[in-house]
């Protein structure tokens, strides 16, 4: 069964680890919102660590009165920026609502010593597929240099987000784009660039 | 209130032509609506998730007739508070909901005095435990301190709140609780923020009156409790006036009946939304979202029961709404159900949603709760392929040097780790709890790992007993303890992890902030001069960067008779490097290193990763503290530059 998202509401849930910059494209996105005279509440959550940590962000958009959390399998978006954590974003998500995956890998210190197992893109591709989502895939390799300085990742998924998903239709992509630009000035070039690109990688379709 | 998401409280406040709306936090909503309520005086300590009320105070520019501070703890602050409003100005206290423990005895005192200008404690609660303490529900406080208490719904809610709560605590003459939680607190929502007020210009009041400011005597201590309980009785009729619990009758009589505390309230019109759906004849419940959480409302309670023939308590942590409900219910003979905590529906344990609104529902309406249909299994499974990231401390964290030099130390002196008692306490340093340092053994409260300690050594434990505490804390509350211990002439080591900042809140200023960083007008208090002056004799300043000199000095102190105090110090990492700061460059040699991971295994710095064949440091996190050069075996990373940290 596929339940559409009610009216005008829209739920995004991002997750990602702390250092990502997870919290700053949903504060984007609900500044947007209120920019375009939608009701927004932007709920942040993240662990003690300053970094490292997980990190899970609930964007709710176009209700009044509205409770902060976004029930269990509700969600009409998920965006997860690292392949493990996106897996929390499994029970967000609706049946018929969106899943997109930055395949990142941030292994677990852990893990990286062998000592604990990390996921298989494939295991977290099939989990997306079981709980109903439409995943589309955004590969990190899109993201590249721009004269000589590395793009940020979080904007490179927020063009993705906003240019290849539902999201784009509640939120106009050129307004979040022109936030991001206001927003830091000094490195308009290099964001506009990271923004088109994720916008540009999801235009191949899923 | 209506749909669109004005609360009733707007209905009162009247907008002038510069108000704006705004996307702030629930916390920033406290402080704004303080500004607003032309409050004097604004204190607290910080704790999650509080921290952001007055930390945003103290990132404006205010008028000079106010005055911002982040005070030494919460009972300082909370004295500080009342002070200010036992000389007729208004005055606000912030903290988290801990915190409200320590300034509790100060808070009984004055709540049955009673006050003369606007005293409002904005304190934070947090259901679901993000921030790792008691899991803890302020609202008894309220009761038992027999104070009003507000609830915001809503961040909006929150600004309109702390304005009310103002007016309240003058009109009756009592402090008034601003209760919030972490969803609250920490939400960003759209608010129409007004053009702050100054403060009134009032003359202070001195007024001596023993029968009103001292507890001198029965007769005295007996009339306060009469006048505390008559002011609880005012702010419940003040409450009714100024419409603060929301009840909503259904049409018809029967059916549902909902009690919401607070943030619940805001799940309840998409819940029924839901059940509108796979309900059939589903009937709008009655409810009232109460936001007077005390006293109970128990006039709306009582029109409630009459309508309704099934109640539901919505309420997170505590079922204090439900027991009152309870005797409501008893006085005014309703003989129906009430679905809450104490009938096993909910648990007492963690945040509210959606998912309570319908599963309460549901149990009174006796229907099975709609499930989230067959993905039980892909959730169950999905949490357990979810890596675990356990919490550890940050590139380039001096605590990190610390908790080797104590783990090396106890090696030295030929002792296992698992028969050395470590106590530890609150803030940042207790992240030496998890691996690889596991070397911190508990957690309490503020300042408790010094008394735990002295504890210890009276316990007959053969070994040393070592107490590690940070800098915001030890000024907090360790001095009590450091002091009882050199009074008591006890054998431990108290080892003081001084990075200068109160960090894990989000880098508050404390008495050992350096001078340049203290705010305007502010004085360092420096403890290498004021730990020796507490009668500590054997005292011993460490840089947790130089391993080798630091886990000797640790080692010699373990072996000395008396209180020994070790002061680790280096500057919170992430403070540094936000100037600009590093204390170093290292760099891997590729030709000498073996993969043989020891600088990942004996660090866990986040910096560090293993590439194919050699360790690789991510250059944009590393801090170059060069730890992981001083326990590399093989000699293969490089000290580059020494930096000035």
């Amino acid at each position: 069964m596929t339940e559409r998202s009610t009216g005008s509401t829209y739920d995004v849930v991002l997750v990602g680890v702390g250092g990502q910059g997870v919290l700053t494209i949903g504060r984007l996105m609900a500044e947007a919102a209120l920019d375009a005279d939608l009701g927004v509440n932007f709920y942040p959550t993240k662990g003690m660590a300053q970094r490292g940590g997980g990190v899970k962000v609930q964007v709710r958009i176009g209700r009044g009165i509205v409770g902060p959390q976004i029930p269990e399998g509700r969600a009409d978006l998920v965006v997860a920026m690292e392949r493990s954590e996106a897996l929390k974003g499994v029970t967000c998500v609706r049946p018929g609502g969106e899943f997109l995956l930055y395949g990142h890998v941030w292994e677990p210190t852990q893990v990286m010593l062998g000592k604990a197992d990390y996921p298989a893109e494939e295991q977290v591709r099939e989990l997306i597929l079981a709980a109903g989502a439409r995943l589309r895939y955004l590969d990190p390799d899109g993201l590249h240099s721009c004269d000589g300085a590395r793009m940020p990742a979080n904007i490179y998924v927020l063009g993705a987000a906003v240019g290849g998903t539902d999201l784009g239709r509640v939120l106009d992509p050129e307004a979040v784009l022109d936030l991001v630009r206001r927003r830091w000035e000094r490195h308009a070039a290099l964001n506009e660039a990271a923004f088109g690109a994720g916008l540009e990688a999801m235009s191949h379709g899923p | 209130m209506d749909r669109n998401g004005k609360p009733d409280a707007h209905k009162r406040a009247k907008l002038s032509e510069g108000a704006k709306n705004q996307l702030i936090t629930g916390n920033e909503a406290v402080a704004l609506g303080a500004l607003r309520a032309g409050v004097r005086v604004v204190t607290g300590y910080p704790g999650t998730p509080s921290s952001g009320a007055l930390g945003s105070l103290l990132q404006m520019d205010a008028e000079e007739s106010r005055h911002f501070e982040w005070s030494t703890n919460e009972k300082i602050a909370f004295d500080i508070a009342a002070g200010t409003a036992w000389a007729g100005q208004r005055a606000m206290c912030t903290m988290k909901m801990s915190g409200l423990n320590v300034a509790s005895d100060s808070v009984f005192s004055i709540a049955h005095s009673g006050v003369n200008g606007g005293l409002v404690i904005y304190v934070a609660d947090d259901p679901g435990a993000h921030a790792g303490m008691v899991e803890q529900d302020s609202r008894g406080y309220a009761r038992m301190m027999d104070l009003p208490m507000v609830e915001p719904m809503t961040v909006a809610e929150a600004y309109e709140m702390v304005i009310l709560a103002f007016e309240l605590s003058e009109r009756i003459g009592s402090p008034v609780f601003v209760r919030s939680v972490t969803s609250i607190a920490n939400s960003h929502a759209a608010v129409m923020v007004d053009e702050p007020v100054a403060p009134e210009d009032r003359e202070p009041i001195l007024e001596r009156d023993i029968a009103k400011y001292t507890k001198a005597g029965s007769a005295i201590a007996q009339a306060q409790h009469h006048d505390v309980i008559r002011r609880l009785r005012q702010a419940g009729e003040a409450m009714r006036e100024m419409g603060l619990n929301d009840l909503r009758l259904a049409h018809e009589p029967g059916g549902v009946g909902i009690i919401s505390a607070g943030v619940v309230g805001a799940y309840l019109d998409e819940a029924f939304a839901l059940l509108e759906d796979a309900v059939p004849q589903w009937r709008q419940p009655s409810v009232l979202r109460v936001r007077g959480t005390n006293p109970f409302p128990a006039e709306e309670a009582r029109r409630l029961f009459a309508r309704c023939d099934t109640i539901v308590v919505l309420e997170e942590l505590e079922p204090h709404l439900e027991r009152q409900a309870w005797v409501e219910a008893r006085r005014s003979d309703f003989g129906g159900r009430i679905v809450g905590k104490l009938d096993g529906t909910f648990e007492r344990v963690g945040e509210y949603g959606v998912g309570h609104v319908v599963r309460g529902v549901s149990e009174a309406l006796g229907l099975e709760e709609p499930r989230a249909m067959e993905r039980g299994a892909v959730y169950e499974k999905a949490d357990r392929l979810t890596a675990a990231r356990p919490i550890t401390v940050c590139a380039g964290c001096p605590h990190r040097g610390t908790f080797l030099a104590i783990n090396r130390a106890l090696r030295q002196r030929k002792l296992h780790r698992d028969e050395v008692m470590v106590t530890g306490d609150i803030g940042c340093t207790i992240l030496g709890m998890n691996p690889p340092f596991e070397t911190v053994w508990n957690e309490v409260s503020m300042g408790a790992s010094i008394g735990l300690a002295q504890g210890y050594v009276y316990s007959g434990l053969k070994t040393p007993v070592i107490a590690t505490i940070g800098d915001s804390t030890f000024f907090h509350g360790g001095i009590p303890g450091l002091i009882n211990a050199v009074q008591h002439q006890v054998d431990l080591t108290v080892i003081i992890m001084d990075n200068y900042w109160t960090a894990m809140t989000g880098m508050q200023t404390n008495p050992g902030t350096q001078a340049t960083f203290q705010p305007s007008g502010n004085r360092r208090i420096d403890l290498a001069e004021l730990i020796p002056a507490m009668g500590v004799e054997h005292f011993f300043v460490i840089d947790p960067f130089q391993l080798e000199e630091a886990t000797t000095t640790v080692a010699d102190a373990l072996r000395l008779p008396g209180v020994k105090v070790v002061l680790a110090r280096q500057e919170c990492a992430i403070q540094a490097q936000r100037r600009g700061l590093r204390a170093g460059l290292v760099a891997v040699d590729a030709e000498l290193c073996t993969a043989c991971r020891r600088c990942i295994t004996v660090t866990g710095c986040p910096s560090l990763s293993l590439d194919d064949e050699t360790v690789s440091i991510d250059q944009g996190l590393c801090y170059g503290c060069s730890l992981c050069a001083q326990v590399c075996p093989f000699e293969a990373i490089e000290i580059k530059r020494e930096g000035h940290p």
